[in-house]
């Protein structure tokens, strides 16, 4: 009983960090229709950003935390204004393979930069493990939880009621009626590239001030993608929902699966929905179906 | 339709013909000699950068059928040459059958295994499919790493060399024996043993011949029905299905081809290095393939071999180069220069798509055009 109520927490708390990198991936995918299959490497590469400011170059939180926002900020507007602002209209195939080669790009800027592979960040949160009922739960998953929380709730308020927010919300509907209103598009898609940026950066920070900076942090970016398909590709309240969901069933199958199937079976299970949800209900649970015509 | 001056289609023969003109055969010719004398005048180290831009280039002109013909991303075709791999690994090594057998098995598994992942690209595309074929490599090395009792697990397992005519000579003498032990004779076995390919230079001609015979498949099979279905496919599928185009069959033949030619890469590879991990087989090689796709040209026969030639020399000449860096430039810390391969390659595949999203190949095309007309050119 313990031990389901440990994973449950835990799956949860952890889903909750994949939704908000999913949510990056929502935001590009609905205003622009460009599939970031760097997410992985935005992640990387703010965590190490983190690193080399609050480790290397000896900052304090207050100065370090903000300048990671900063340079993912800046890192989102030099995305989309160098790369897929000269592919827009371009097919499909580009836009994919684009954000791959940024990913292999970012990639090699990490190696360049800091070549070490692995470090780990100072322990922001507190250490002590925190007793819910029979279940005893690391503090600083609670932390990342209430965090990615609160960030859900503000950005839904920024789509809500600021300018910009409603802005983006109408370019995904409908991109020719929001130039018609002159509404800039291209400073949508860049605003869009930069809120995916400082999300993958603050899920980035969250994830490695837990377990480390590795290159499995890549990885950590592709769970994600489990997540966008499952909740459905256009979804906001579809990363809510499938990012738990996903965190729970990678947990409950660390858990029970391993002695059964053998070590590692954590890691494959978010591919192994990817492919079940792709065979059953390709658009997701919340996505809008495709229907194309001719 | 980009031919010289002067050619003319007589008959239909001639119309289809490949190699349309004197120059075409002298190249051809030339191009032959070049390749398959190539180890009269390099040492071993180079051979063995010739022997991977083969295996490269049959997977890449696979996963070009597939991207380039079929217009359905594959971004897990690492994956795919490590299932082929590991099976003529498994089966030459474990159970001693011959290569010849192990290579086409190397291919029919990947192309199977291809036809599974692949069965979503009926309902979905784009996006959707980059993720199931990532999705697909992970789970391939998964679970490589962790069937060990077949795969050796993170181990990693041994392959024997290539061999031709080994197996077929212990059938016989297995039969002479039991003739023998059944007529009461004795037959002394047969002792030549068969063509084992253990030099750097053997390996590269075997290598070279799978090579053409597989870019001779690939350029016909682009030529023909199959291909037209699949180019048909690529630009609008909706379109393509009713004009009576079997969506389910072209799509699932196309990653079964684009696999199977994969597994083959795989199975040589195997053969090549002797020696199998999961960790030759990574997320990193599929974009890297991808990339030279892209930077060769999609959707044509020779693009795949530019971009193949291109980036290999290129990693080549960072890998020379990079030790005077790491000497010129004390201040970074040490290992940096590995960063330097991806950094460039991302680089390559971005420009390339921005500046010239049709690839190497066009700029050829371009070439022999501006060639032809020269110094004529209006």
């Amino acid at each position: 009983m313990a031990e389901l109520l440990q994973y449950t927490i835990t799956g949860l708390a952890v889903g909750m960090v994949y939704a908000l990198i999913a949510l990056g991936f929502a935001l590009i995918w609905k205003s622009s229709s460009v599939a970031n299959l760097a997410l992985g490497q935005l992640v990387l590469i703010s965590s190490w950003f983190t690193y080399g400011m609050l480790v290397q170059a000896k900052f304090p939180y207050w100065i370090g935390l903000p300048l990671t926002i900063l340079f993912a900020i800046f890192l989102g507007w030099a995305i989309e204004r160098f790369t897929l602002r000269p592919l827009i209209a371009q097919p499909i195939l580009a836009l994919i393979t684009v954000t791959l080669g940024i990913a292999y790009f970012l990639e090699g800027v990490v190696t360049f930069v800091w070549p070490m592979s692995v470090a780990a960040l100072p322990r922001m949160f507190p250490q002590e493990p925190i007793h819910i009922g029979p279940a005893v739960v690391s503090q600083e998953y609670l932390w990342a939880a209430i965090i990615s929380l609160a960030l859900f709730g503000i950005l839904s308020l920024f789509f809500k009621y600021h300018k910009m927010g409603i802005a983006m919300r109408a370019t995904a509907d409908d991109q020719m009626a929001v130039q018609a209103c002159a509404i800039p598009v291209t400073s949508v898609f860049s605003m869009s590239w930069i809120f995916a940026c400082v999300v993958a950066a603050i899920g980035g920070v969250l994830v490695s001030s837990i377990g480390g900076i590795t290159f499995g942090l890549v990885e950590t970016g592709l769970k994600s993608f489990s997540v966008v398909i499952l909740g459905g590709l256009d979804s906001f309240i579809g990363c809510m929902v499938a990012g738990p969901i996903i965190g729970l069933c990678e947990n409950f199958g660390g858990g029970y699966l391993t002695p059964l199937i053998g070590p590692g079976i954590k890691d494959i299970i978010p591919f192994i929905i990817i492919i079940i949800v792709m065979i059953v209900k390709p658009y997701g649970l919340f996505g809008e179906t495709r229907i194309e015509r001719i | 339709m980009d031919l010289p001056s002067g050619t003319r289609n007589y008959d239909y023969a001639r119309d289809m013909a490949v190699l349309r003109t004197k120059t075409h055969w002298a190249f051809f010719i030339g191009l032959f000699i070049i390749v398959f004398t190539a180890p009269l005048y390099f040492g071993n180290y180079w051979l063995g950068v010739f022997n991977l831009i083969g295996i490269t280039i049959i997977t890449v002109t696979g996963l070009n059928i597939l991207v380039g013909y079929c217009g359905q991303l594959s971004i897990g075709h690492a994956g795919f040459m490590a299932v082929g791999a590991y099976t003529t690994g498994i089966l030459t090594g474990t159970f001693g059958l011959p290569f010849l057998l192990g290579l086409l098995c190397a291919g029919l598994s990947a192309g199977l295994i291809g036809i599974i992942f692949g069965l979503p690209s009926v309902r979905v595309k784009g996006f959707y499919l980059a993720i199931t074929t990532i999705a697909a490599q992970f789970i391939i090395i998964w679970v490589i790493n962790h069937w060990t009792s077949v795969t050796g697990g993170f181990v990693g397992m041994d392959v024997p060399r290539a061999s031709i005519g080994d197996f077929t000579i212990r059938v016989i003498n297995y039969l002479l024996s039991a003739i023998s032990g059944l007529l009461g004779v004795t037959i002394t076995p047969i002792s030549i043993s068969g063509f084992v390919f253990r030099t750097e230079a053997s390996q590269y001609y075997l290598i070279m011949v799978v090579v053409a015979l597989c870019i001779f498949l690939a350029k016909n099979l682009a030529r023909g029905k199959v291909g037209r279905a699949f180019i048909a496919v690529r630009d609008n599928d909706l379109a393509a299905e009713v004009m009576g185009i079997n969506l389910l069959y072209y799509k699932l033949l196309a990653f079964f081809i684009g696999c199977f030619f994969a597994g083959i890469a795989g199975a040589l590879y195997a053969h090549w290095t002797g020696f199998l991990n999961a960790e030759n087989f990574t997320l990193t090689d599929s974009i890297l393939y991808i990339g030279m796709v892209i930077i060769g040209g999609v959707g044509t026969t020779i693009g795949p071999i530019l971009g193949v030639v291109v980036i290999r020399l290129l990693q080549q000449g960072i890998t020379f180069i990079s030790p005077f860096i790491e000497n010129a430039i004390p201040a970074l810390p040490a290992g940096f220069t590995t960063g330097l391969g991806p950094m460039v390659f991302g680089l390559a595949i971005i420009l390339f798509l921005i500046l010239e999203p049709r690839g190497l190949a066009h700029r050829w095309a371009l070439f022999k055009a501006a060639y032809r007309l020269w110094p004529f050119s209006y």
